[in-house]
């Protein structure tokens, strides 16, 4: 038979479509798939830009651009199928306002920080920048020198950034982006468990018998996993799927019991099931009394507002205490959450008893298999660490806990959270592998590794994303790189600290991004950016997976990746002009050598030659700098991690495989953690062993519910939540360029109750403000939409740079975690 | 002011797979059916369709993959390929192909 090219094209595309869902069609399209000699195209596997599930896609590259896109059906995360955002993965590179070329505020031919922006060179923009980082150097050391990165830089960016801010400037003020989403989680597994990063797997999907999704709407913001979460519950009838939000959402489609709760008062829930569990006899008492610890954690600890604030004044424990607690015993744990009754937290939260009762029964019935999932709504939460600390407890009680389909499992909103900020430890206060600056014996691994001389890395932890605003703000950060991210937008009270911040006469602000967001527009320098497929890199997804990727086509000429951005630049300073006299004294070899030379080039960075980049790839920084440098970045920053749980296969091993979940022991994968057969970390007789704690156990916290920084009052009677929708991803820097998803969802629209809007004698569609003690947001009200608060919540998301709901939140935060809790805050809605 | 559409010069065709409530497959499959471009070429014995959307760009395939979506007895809607052909790719690879129109055995 004869067909058209594009019936071959559409044979194509309905055999990938067959394949994932499992069935047959006429031979002509199952036979065309891979014939991609005559469809000229290129195909190649690439991690997924948006999320942290971390799914393949296959790339069809032709004539040097990507042109089509596929989920790859040999992947075991996406297993073919693709999201509404994965699917226009093509389209995220070619954006009309692509950026080109460096762009400086001039005003006559000179550097003015109130000029306009004005093309220059790559060499002119590295003057300037190294002019400016010198005299915040001279002028107040190194601690006027900040960066802040990104869950969404490559493992190799992430992880030559945290080598040239902590060993090369020696400043720790470098933290990135996933402090808006993952702190709290790393917080709540440092503490529970001494380690970071689930235990569980994506396997655990098709593993459970319950499914409870505690402020989390997977339909929209992680579908791929959804749609895994939707075929359980389809194909195997007993299965049930419970979901708690302060909102309606998509994800309450699927729901056998969907619980709307008053903010806040998830902790109060928490304790009520783990009290639940206890009056009704189903403890795991083997698995408590082998494998656990009781502690009662410090209370009354603030809300890491800025010290002066009323809140943090009455606060009782905001010190250096704050993370403390003390050893205590089942019986007094008991008694502790004993106050937490059905009828007492129903009230509080306003969840019927009825409903209370049906969730906890899930977790208590020692026959059902319960996965947990979380995200946002649990870790942007001023008691985040807390909350995180709380649902482990309900499944150490109960042992459900790294075996399949038992798994308290947090959910990743960046595709690379895990991998570069937390595994890579982009943190202010980490190293690489789980390691923080603040313990010497951590600091002198790190120093040995890199070949530096002891004393190099500053011990204390440097300022963290929302003490980095504050700091600008005040005028004690002056020399400030931003990349990967669009923190203008992210930040919570921009209104009163980013902007003020950025805009300071004392401070350089360098923005790098593909396109004009709103953090580059107010920056002082803007550094245009490869992304993606145009540059070699590895992502770590939410189940502990590293995927890496080939560069697949050429950057928009004058765009250069952010690799080749940190190590350029390192070129401009010797070691002399950062480092003082007595730390070269003792490794005098280092005196005369540039950064690049002692961080990258001579250092096991640079031991890959050339030669190992495949002859017909592209790789744009490696020809650039004469090494393979993405091996090389990885490789070492890899031997942290091996022998210490945290072992990663070597890097070739990478581009031949869909991924692998650490660590990686003796070429195998680990799915779960802890537990002695599938962890080989285990020691052997031990059951399940917790060897992030020295004694291998786990803790279960007995911590109160305490309430939200900001709630309702006459004055500013409503809730306000923030956060993402299906088409955009984040701040909407990207996806906003791909027309078809903005007009999927334009704008951002304030989403309320019809009855609230009726008695503000408001209708749907009608302009209003949204107005805080902080600032205030023109929108539109919705009062029907797939997000249906309840009556006294309003929900806005955030990625519409042209109503910043930024301006009106409150930048309170979790204290032991500086995660931001973006989903509380009292607000007022008036008519304009 | 009305604005004179162009012809976009481009196709462009993706394939998605549907996960209905089975007890509105019916209902489902006459929705999709009922968009312009758009095809059903297999259901899976779980009721999965598989199905394709063609369109002369972005937003137009959009537009109705939307028309889709929006429906109430669709749980899961997942894009799995999608490709673009703009006119002058086309001639390129006629112009590299002996006919625009091959031979499948």
């Amino acid at each position: 038979m004869t067909i058209n090219r594009r019936e071959f094209i559409k044979a194509n595309a309905v055999a990938a479509a067959a394949a994932v869902a499992g069935v047959s069609v006429p031979a002509v399209a199952s036979n065309l798939i891979t014939s991609s000699d005559i469809t000229k195209l290129k195909w190649d596997k690439a991690a997924c830009r948006f999320c942290g599930t971390g799914c393949s896609v296959n790339v069809g590259v032709m004539d040097g651009k990507v042109v089509a896109t596929h989920g790859d059906i040999k992947s075991p995360v996406n297993k073919g199928l693709s999201c509404v955002k994965g699917y226009f993965l093509s389209k995220i590179m070619y954006g009309k306002d692509r950026l080109t070329t460096p762009l400086l505020r001039m005003t006559n031919g000179k550097y003015d920080k109130e000029g306009e922006f004005t093309p220059i060179s790559w060499d002119q923009a590295f003057n300037v920048m190294a002019e400016k980082a010198n005299d915040a150097l001279k002028k107040d050391g190194p601690e006027a020198l900040g960066m802040f990165g990104s869950g969404q830089w490559t493992v190799q960016e992430g992880y030559a950034a945290v080598k040239l801010m902590k060993a090369g400037f020696r400043t720790n003020n470098i933290d990135p982006n996933a402090r808006h989403c993952m702190a709290s989680a790393v917080g709540g597994f440092m503490r529970t468990f001494g380690i970071d990063e689930p235990m569980g797997c994506y396997d655990d999907l098709e593993a459970a018998d319950a499914f409870v999704l505690w402020g989390s709407n997977m339909a929209e913001m992680h579908p791929i996993l959804w749609t895994r979460l939707t075929d359980r519950r389809l194909s195997a009838p007993h299965v049930k799927v419970a979901v708690l939000s302060t909102f309606e959402h998509r994800s309450f489609d699927l729901a056998d019991n969907g619980m709307i709760f008053t903010p806040q008062t998830d902790l109060a829930i928490l304790n009520y099931i783990a009290n639940y569990i206890i009056q009704t006899g189903r403890v795991n008492k083997d698995f408590v009394s082998k494998h656990t610890n009781f502690r009662l954690g410090e209370t009354d600890i603030g809300y890491g507002l800025r010290p002066e604030h009323p809140l943090e004044q009455k606060a009782k424990n905001n010190g250096k205490t704050k993370g403390s607690s003390t050893p205590i015993d089942f019986d007094e744990y008991a008694k502790f959450v004993s106050t937490y009754t059905v009828e007492s937290v129903s009230k509080l939260s306003g969840v019927p008893e009825h409903k209370l009762k049906e969730l906890a029964e899930m977790y208590a019935d020692p026959k059902v298999k319960v996965t947990s999932f979380w995200t946002m709504g649990f870790n942007q939460h001023t008691r985040g660490v807390w909350a995180n600390n709380l649902v482990y407890n309900i499944h150490l009680l109960t042992g459900k806990i790294s075996t399949p389909g038992n798994s308290p499992f947090s959910l990743t909103g960046q595709p690379s959270a895990c991998g570069t900020a937390r595994e890579v430890g982009t943190f202010s206060h980490r190293l690489p592998a789980d390691m923080v600056v603040a313990n010497p014996k951590h600091r002198a691994i790190a120093e040995k590794t890199w070949d530096l001389p002891e004393g190099t890395i500053p011990p204390k932890p440097g300022y963290h994303a929302v003490l980095q605003n504050r700091m600008l703000k005040d005028g004690k950060l002056n020399f400030y790189w931003v990349q990967c991210n669009n923190n203008m937008q992210a930040a919570a009270n921009i209104n009163e600290e980013a902007y003020p911040g950025y805009r300071n006469p004392k401070n350089f602000i360098v923005v790098s991004d593909p396109y004009p967001t709103v953090t580059a527009q107010a920056a002082d320098l803007i550094l245009p950016t490869a992304m993606w497929v145009e540059k070699e890199g590895v992502y770590g997804n939410a189940e502990r997976r590293t995927q890496s990727w080939y560069q697949m086509v050429e950057a928009p000429t004058g765009a250069k990746s952010d690799l080749w951005q940190l190590v350029e630049f390192s070129k401009r300073f010797k070691v002399e002009d950062v480092w003082p006299e007595e730390l070269i004294a003792k490794k005098p070899d280092v005196r005369g050598k540039t950064l690049f030379d002692v961080l990258y080039k001579d250092s096991s960075v640079g031991k890959f030659p050339l030669t190992e980049v495949p002859e017909d790839r592209l790789n744009d920084e490696s020809r650039d700098f004469g090494f393979y440098i993405q091996k090389g970045l990885f490789e070492e920053y890899a031997s942290f991690g091996r022998g210490h749980a945290h072992d990663l296969a070597p890097y070739d091993r990478y581009h031949k495989e869909r991924g692998l979940r650490w660590p990686v022991v003796n070429g195998k994968e680990t799915k779960w953690r802890f537990k002695e057969g599938s962890d080989p970390y285990c020691k052997p007789g031990s059951g399940w062993d917790f060897y992030g704690k020295p004694d291998g156990r786990a803790i279960i916290f007995a911590l109160p519910y305490e309430p939200a920084a900001e709630s309702p009052d006459e004055e500013y009677d409503l809730w306000l939540s923030t956060g993402r929708v299906l088409e955009h991803w984040h701040s909407g820097s990207m996806t906003q360029r791909v027309p078809e998803l903005y007009k999927a969802m334009p704008d951002a629209l304030v989403y309320m109750h019809p009855d609230d809007a009726k008695k503000r004698n408001m209708r749907r569609g009608d302009l209003v403000k949204l107005i805080s003690r902080r600032g205030e947001v023109q929108t539109r009200v919705e009062t029907r939409g797939r997000n249906k608060p309840p009556i006294g919540l309003v929900y806005m998301p955030w990625f519409d740079a042209s109503r910043l709901v930024n301006k009106v939140t409150l930048d309170a935060t979790d204290p032991l975690s500086k995660e931001t809790d973006y989903k509380k805050c009292a607000i007022k809605i008036v008519k304009v | 002011m009305t604005q004179k559409k162009q012809r976009t010069p481009e196709y462009h065709v993706a394939s998605l797979v549907a996960s209905p409530i089975l007890a509105q497959l019916d209902e489902v499959k006459a929705v999709i059916t009922a968009v312009e471009g758009a095809e059903i070429h297999a259901v899976s014995d779980e009721g999965k369709i598989v199905l394709t959307v063609e369109g002369t760009g972005f937003k137009d395939l959009d537009k109705k993959i939307d028309l889709i979506r929006a429906h109430k007895g669709i749980l899961n809607l997942s894009p799995v390929y999608h490709q673009v052909l703009d006119e002058e790719q086309e001639k390129k690879l006629a112009e590299s192909d002996d006919a625009l129109s091959l031979e499948i055995k």
